[in-house]
């Protein structure tokens, strides 16, 4: 199998011009996670406006639109992402520094309070703390405090975390209360974020595109519950409510089949309120999506030169936009192939 | 083409930072594998792992030679046996004798004075591959008196016992260099060690904050107290076992966050920690959706489905004429660590069939193939001669 570029050819009108205010649902499942996938989205967005800034030394002179991203992940932490994307050669630390990247860490602080841990923040992000000493002139220049239309929540912003200041935006979110209250609260806490990169750079006409990338939001779902005042409704508002102060919006869901089917009514047994919310809200967004990328394994059994299936179909919302701004591509499924060196190859079946 | 020219451009430009950058990784780097002998580089990608005990599921966990830092595995097992306690002990003891800080939740000291005695590091491992040999050498004896009906059985079996072979002699070979990276260990004798006191219990006892908050806590605590080098394994057994834990405890809205904050603690780059969770099947099956977001928190996934013991006669039959012991039960790897939060794939132990065997001296995994079946003399008879019959009896 011949190496593909990190953006596989087949993969690239898929993941690279994302119709504006869209959402994209990507689904996942155990043995088939979506991370290669988000970073490709990552790769797309990023790493061409970093080929233009080059190129022109200059943002988005040659229609080359200026794109920041803000990454919410729930599951995996920063040093994953971080060490994953230098595989596909992705400074994440760098493009955080240029405030192109934001990373909002949903793992470390969710839940439990961690005021006790001796992790300092400094050690938690080596990556991007250790530029703080080389690099001060880059980072000075750009007053964001001052230009900022939200300076209130800046510095809660920095009590939560020193090293913040110093690095960008790397917020933690924490979890606190019950019901929509506590979802408001992320809520802003990510508005904010993305206000940020949004206004970090002055001076430009344009306002830069953001696509935020919010790594399975239904864990979120799935540790609250009913029980907290949480369900697919409100999650589905949440998500919303994001999506108003973005460009484009991806959620990854897991689409496990306990976790979707296990709520419909022909299941042999009753379904318990996980598996009817995680439905309600998968299946929701699913409708709400322009476009559904769903990844599971193959049908027979595993292979060692295939990793999965990957299935883009059109979602609920496909075509309520004016036709021409929903970039042309068509529904299809391929097969991927992760190797071992983090390279992807995407190809249809039988080539 | 021109890209590539301008990237590496930028990159020189920017090596400034990324040479702190990497002044200040290789410090991480550097304190990783240091001489701990508990721990070694993977060879697939160089990330610290550790062992679990036992070679065999070292082996399996996608080319890492043992469970990468930072990681956790859930083994999930059917019925009422307990091969996953075994592995639980195997990675329990092998954390003692490495030095290392183990933490054991919701079991008595009981069970920690119950851990497999020590045979030596990899020493029965050494003299078994001569051995083996051996008995191949009689196992293919015997496929050749049998004639054609078992040559193909022969054929398909005898090469992976051989590639089996070839790779632990090269594992071998590396551990006898260094120090010991995985012990053998021995179910009837008890382990006796000086640092087995050093295992640290956690009670589940009722306080007045909810349970699972107050262990998560008791192993932070321990763990942001011991020294920073310090390795960590969390034992976890029988989760969510109503014997064990309350019922609330199995809300998702408890369980799934401890698991969650127990994820965050691990993946803390300055943590140095591996657990290993254990899960009863039986009571929490795996198509509800708990016990899908369980696995889902997880890193690997490995579930146990021992034989019923009415099977043990099949097994031992198939198994006599291998002299080898017979299969307990059929092994299935759902996720492996790290390679499956890249995308899975490309390991050659993906998607294989495994059958496991405990043994008084080790939890085996080996390929699962079929035994010849010998009592089942009707089916052979009929499947040799009467294959065009049989087909016509079909179209009647």
């Amino acid at each position: 199998m011949p190496t593909q570029p990190p953006l596989p050819p087949l993969l690239a009108p898929y993941v690279s011009s994302l119709p504006h205010s869209s959402l994209t649902v990507l689904s996942s499942v155990l043995g088939a996670t979506g991370n290669w996938l988000v970073l490709r989205f990552l790769y797309a967005a990023l790493s061409s406006s970093s080929n233009s800034e080059t190129a022109f030394g200059l943002n988005g002179s040659d229609g080359v639109k200026n794109r920041r991203v803000v990454l919410v992940s729930f599951l995996r932490g920063w040093e994953f992402w971080r060490s994953e994307a230098k595989r596909l050669g992705l400074d994440l630390a760098r493009l955080t520094d240029k405030r192109q990247f934001a990373f909002i860490d949903g793992l470390s602080e969710l839940f439990y309070n961690t005021t006790t841990a001796t992790a300092t923040p400094q050690q938690l992000f080596p990556g991007t703390a250790a530029p703080r000493t080389v690099l001060p002139v880059r980072s000075q220049p750009s007053p964001v405090p001052a230009r900022t239309p939200h300076p209130v929540p800046r510095p809660g912003n920095v009590s939560t975390n020193p090293a913040s200041r110093e690095i960008g935006p790397v917020k933690r979110l924490h979890l606190s209360g019950n019901g929509t209250a506590a979802l408001d609260a992320l809520e802003r806490d990510i508005a904010t974020v993305i206000q940020q990169l949004k206004a970090s750079t002055p001076g430009e006409a344009e306002e830069p595109e953001v696509l935020l990338i919010v790594d399975q939001p239904d864990l979120l779902l799935a540790a609250t519950g009913p029980n907290k005042g949480i369900g697919a409704t409100e999650m589905g508002d949440w998500v919303m409510g994001l999506q108003q102060n973005t460009h484009a919006t991806i959620l990854t869901l897991s689409s496990d089949s306990p976790l979707i089917h296990n709520a419909s009514a022909s299941a042999p047994h009753p379904a318990t309120p996980l598996e009817t919310e995680h439905a309600a809200f998968a299946i929701g967004s699913a409708h709400r999506a322009q476009m559904v990328m769903q990844l599971r394994n193959l049908e027979t059994g595993a292979a060692r030169d295939v990793s999965g299936v990957l299935r883009v179909s059109k979602g609920g919302a496909w075509g309520q936009n004016e036709v021409g701004t929903e970039g042309n591509w068509e529904e299809r499924e391929v097969l991927y192939f992760v190797q071992r060196d983090g390279g992807v190859s995407v190809f249809g079946r039988g080539e | 083409m021109s890209f590539r020219k301008r990237n590496i451009g930028l990159s020189t430009g920017v090596d400034r930072a990324s040479a702190l950058n990497s002044t200040a990784q290789p410090q991480q780097a550097a304190a990783a594998p240091e001489t701990n002998p508990g721990i070694r580089p993977s060879p697939d990608d160089g990330r610290p792992t550790t062992s679990t005990g036992s070679r065999s599921l070292d082996n399996l966990l996608a080319g890492h030679g043992g469970l990468p830092i930072g990681k956790t595995l859930l083994i999930e097992e059917n019925g009422t046996t307990d091969f996953a306690g075994a592995l639980l002990r195997y990675y329990a003891a092998e954390g003692v004798v490495q030095d290392q800080k183990v933490h054991v939740v919701g079991m008595p000291e009981q069970w920690g004075r119950s851990l497999p005695g020590l045979i030596g590091p990899a020493d029965t491992a050494d003299e078994k591959p001569a051995k083996r040999k051996g008995e191949r050498m009689k196992i293919a004896w015997r496929y050749e008196r049998l004639g054609e009906f078992g040559a193909g059985v022969a054929g398909s079996r005898a090469p992976v016992a051989t590639t089996g072979d070839q790779a632990s002699p090269a594992a071998n070979g590396d551990q006898a260099q260094q120090p010991a990276f995985c012990h053998a260990f021995d179910l009837t004798k008890r382990l006796t060690h000086p640092s087995i006191a050093n295992i640290h219990y956690i009670p589940l006892a009722r306080t007045n904050e909810p349970l699972l908050i107050s262990i998560h806590k008791r192993l932070q605590a321990a763990i942001a107290q011991s020294p920073p080098n310090t390795v960590h394994r969390i034992i976890i057994p029988s989760l969510l076992n109503p014997t064990l834990y309350s019922p609330e405890a199995s809300q998702p809205e408890t369980i799934l966050p401890f698991l969650h904050s127990l994820k965050a603690l691990m993946s803390a780059p300055s943590a140095r920690v591996t657990a290993m969770i254990t899960m009863p099947l039986s009571l929490f099956p795996r198509s509800s959706g708990l016990v899908r977001w369980v696995e889902l928190l997880n890193d690997g996934v490995i579930e146990l489905c021992p034989f019923p013991h009415s099977a043990d006669a099949l097994a031992t039959s198939g198994a006599a004429t291998a002299g080898e012991e017979p299969p307990q039960g059929v092994l299935k790897t759902h996720r492996l660590p790290v390679l499956h939060e890249r995308g899975g794939g490309s390991d050659q132990n993906v998607g294989q069939d495994w059958a496991f065997t405990l043994s008084r001296r080790k939890f085996e995994i080996k390929p699962f193939s079929l035994p010849p079946a010998e009592g089942d003399k009707e089916a052979q008879e009929g499947a040799g001669p009467g294959g065009m019959p049989k087909k016509a009896d079909l179209e009647f």
